[in-house]
């Protein structure tokens, strides 16, 4: 009874699977050896797979492309870090950044949405930039120099506690928050509304006469992912004690686009993985030269000449095809005769 | 794909380990780390830091280096982003084990790195960050200013400009962002300490291309001084615009310290000439060290040093006296040592107030003058360091 976009989550899945079994043994390892530096910048690296994952919500699914998703992720990361400046507790400050980026997102939302195609995406880069240089001007925010003196918190989970200052603490408390965020966005995709949203990216002039509001689902996609980008947000100060306006700079938005690019859009668990290739890349070849942006910038450039389904989008039909050929999947094969006429007649009608 | 971000990780940590194994030694080289931005805007700020900091070392190590330990320094660079240079200086306490860090050069990523220093209990000083703050009211114990704050620089102008233009009428045009701001309020608040007038004050964004749509404003309150805190190429913009425009005649045109330097004055050309700047360093200082310092470094750079090169150059010397009177690299007693330390740089004797880790140092005041800066004035370092702010330790 599986479709094709539910055998290809499951193959998605699997490799979330592989990457949360992958991050646990480094941990392990990094707990060890009592390293910090590649926990933390691991830690960072989740952070920005967060942001990288509302993009892909929005560019994957319902096929807008958000050029200032770091709106959001900035609007988590400076009110979680007013918050934790006032009461240093972390569930209130995720709570505050989740309503602070609620509302924004619908603000944002009910702007953005009334465009669509290229003038999405500018719209969505206007605003950011916009947001951006307010606070880059506003001196109770910190201005140009941002906020310092973010306190080290400990997260309370009922009776266990963990400090945000122990490297591989704080790395498990933010890899179950990424792959939660992952975990709820691939199970909302799996439900009708998902579909709608599917439906939308293939074909936005059709979805109306199936009685679906377009402009309900595009907003609750966008609502969405800037939620998703406003809880990772909020993580960042409490990883590194600061906020500055350039966490809202395009370089931010489009950190977040190339890691979804590079790791395959429509895959979800790419975005997750592009990123944390794109932290680790920045930071070895930073070190190496000073001319690392025009290697990651030709890398970038091969990989979409090379691999244009990002590297997921290369690997997933080969753990599809696995997961097909188990025995299980013997009498889902008989469903594509049944697909195929319907299939044509969209084809066709198109 | 997933054993190839394994097998870096595991790389990087197996490296991490093997360094770690090695930090107890204490007669390896003493270890220097320098986030900077190499590449970017700030491109040219990063060169002079690197410049003046590679000269220092090279000096150092020929003589023996600090307390018989060669000097090594490490760049990265921070991209001018604060989350960037956090990030980098992260990697340089934990995993090159650096003994000292310096090289920030916005006060947005000083200030990151201070905290970050404190909470890897080690020093970090900068070179070229000049926003009070630093070592005013978000002074941290484990930060340094070895370089003229903006207020140190303000003073020591406006004592100038009063007795040149005395009660001029100034009009101030800054950067739109929180630097800008601050520098032209710092100013004013100078110049209107000793007398001047203000005319009108207008911000334009970073990076403006056109400047002309402010000279109407100017030209409208008729000042007898500019003053401006632009940097980089919107100084060359700015300045070349209003001598086409013909406002500079009749105008004094005064700014702050980076507004107008050795990596910007050819371009600007004969737009540069009269600009007055307070400073904490020209090659032109008249003493045999900075005669001895500036040959070298034009030597070893084919350029001249400017402020930032100069400033960052001294930094290793003061460093390296206070590993020798401390004794150690110990973060303490390092700290301790820097405190009220006097040492002597290019530009003259140097002291680090206890107070609020800021160095006091002779300022100086200078003009262009055929395309090359003047000393025209100075001003002993006890009249501009302003009074400690600091109240954090």
């Amino acid at each position: 009874m599986h479709d094709r976009l539910t055998q290809s989550m499951r193959a998605s899945h699997l490799l979330a699977l592989l990457f949360v079994l992958a991050s646990l043994g480094l941990a392990a390892i990094g707990a060890v050896t009592g390293d910090t530096f590649y926990l933390r910048l691991g830690t960072e690296a989740l952070i920005f797979a967060g942001l990288a994952l509302s993009v892909d919500l929005l560019l994957g699914y319902s096929g807008a492309l958000s050029l200032g998703q770091a709106l959001y992720f900035g609007i988590g990361a400076y009110v979680s870090a007013l918050t934790l400046m006032k009461v240093p507790s972390f569930w209130l400050a995720m709570a505050a950044a989740f309503a602070a980026s609620l509302l924004a997102a619908i603000i944002g939302g009910l702007i953005a949405n009334r465009v669509r195609g290229v003038y999405f995406a500018l719209i969505t880069f206007g605003l950011a930039q916009v947001f951006a240089k307010v606070v880059y001007n506003t001196r109770e925010l910190g201005a140009s120099d941002g906020m310092i003196g973010i306190p080290v918190i400990e997260i309370g989970f009922g009776p266990f506690s963990v400090s945000a200052g122990s490297p591989v603490g704080f790395f498990l408390v933010v890899l179950s928050i990424i792959m939660g965020l992952y975990a709820l966005t691939a199970y909302l995709l799996d439900t009708p509304f998902g579909r709608v949203l599917t439906a939308l990216k293939a074909n936005e002039k059709r979805v109306p006469f199936l009685g679906y509001s377009v402009w309900r689902a595009r907003m609750a996609a966008y609502v969405l992912a800037g939620l998703i980008a406003g809880l990772s947000g909020a993580l960042y100060p409490m990883l590194r004690g600061f906020v500055s306006p350039e966490l809202m700079f395009f370089a931010t938005s489009g950190n977040a686009v190339i890691s979804v690019i590079l790791g395959g859009v429509g895959t979800l668990i790419g975005a997750i993985y592009g990123s944390v290739l794109l932290v680790i890349l920045k930071s070895i070849i930073g070190s190496w030269t000073e001319h690392h942006l025009i290697v990651i910038g030709a890398l970038f450039m091969v990989c979409v000449m090379f691999l244009p389904k990002g590297l997921i989008g290369f690997v997933r039909p080969r753990i599809e095809a696995l997961l097909m050929r188990r025995p299980q999947a013997g009498p889902a094969l008989a469903e594509p005769a049944r697909l195929t006429p319907a299939a044509l007649k969209s084809g066709s009608a198109s | 794909m997933t054993s190839a971000i394994i097998k870096t990780l595991i790389g990087g940590l197996l490296a991490a380990t093997a360094l770690s194994g090695g930090a107890f030694a204490q007669s390896g080289p003493i270890k220097i780390g320098v986030v900077t931005p190499l590449s970017g805007t700030y491109t040219p700020i990063g060169q002079q830091v690197r410049w003046g900091l590679e000269l220092a070392a090279k000096e150092i190590n020929a003589a023996g280096g600090v307390a018989g330990r060669q000097v090594a320094l490490v760049f990265e660079d921070e991209e001018a982003n604060p989350a960037v240079a956090v990030q980098k200086a992260e990697k340089l306490f934990q995993v090159e084990k650096v003994d000292f860090l310096t090289g920030t050069v916005n006060s947005g990523s000083t200030l990151a790195v201070a905290q970050l220093a404190e909470r890897n209990n080690k020093l970090a000083a900068t070179t070229v960050s000049f926003a009070d703050s630093i070592t005013g009211d978000k002074c941290s114990p484990n930060m340094f200013r070895v370089n003229a704050r903006a207020e140190q620089q303000s003073v020591a102008l406006a004592a100038w400009l009063a007795k040149e233009k005395p009660k001029a009428k100034v009009y101030y045009l800054g950067p739109d962002y929180e630097m800008g701001r601050s520098t032209v309020a710092a100013f004013k608040s100078s110049a209107e300490k000793t007398g001047s007038a203000t005319g009108g004050e207008v911000f334009a964004p970073l990076d403006s291309k056109d400047y002309t749509q402010y000279f109407g404003q100017i030209r409208a309150t008729r000042p007898q001084v500019l003053y401006t805190s632009v940097a980089g190429n919107d100084t060359v913009r700015l300045l070349t615009q209003l001598q086409d425009f013909g406002l500079l005649s009749g105008l004094t045109v005064v700014g702050a310290s980076g507004t107008v330097t050795s990596q910007n004055i050819t371009a600007i050309g004969a737009a540069a000439e009269g600009f007055a700047t307070g400073v904490g360093y020209s090659p032109q200082i008249d003493r045999p060290e900075n005669k001895k310092f500036v040959e070298a470094f034009r030597a070893a750079n084919k350029a001249d040093p400017d402020l930032y090169g100069a400033d960052s150059y001294g930094l290793l010397f003061a460093y390296k006296a206070a590993v020798e009177k401390a004794g150690s690299t110990e973060t303490d007693k390092v700290r301790e040592a820097l405190r009220g330390l006097t040492w002597q740089t290019p530009q003259g004797a140097k002291t680090i107030r206890a107070g609020d880790h800021q160095a006091m140092q002779p300022m100086y005041v200078v003009r262009v003058t055929k395309g090359k800066f003047d000393i025209i004035d100075n001003v002993a370092a006890e009249n501009a360091i302003g009074p400690d702010a600091c109240t954090r330790f």
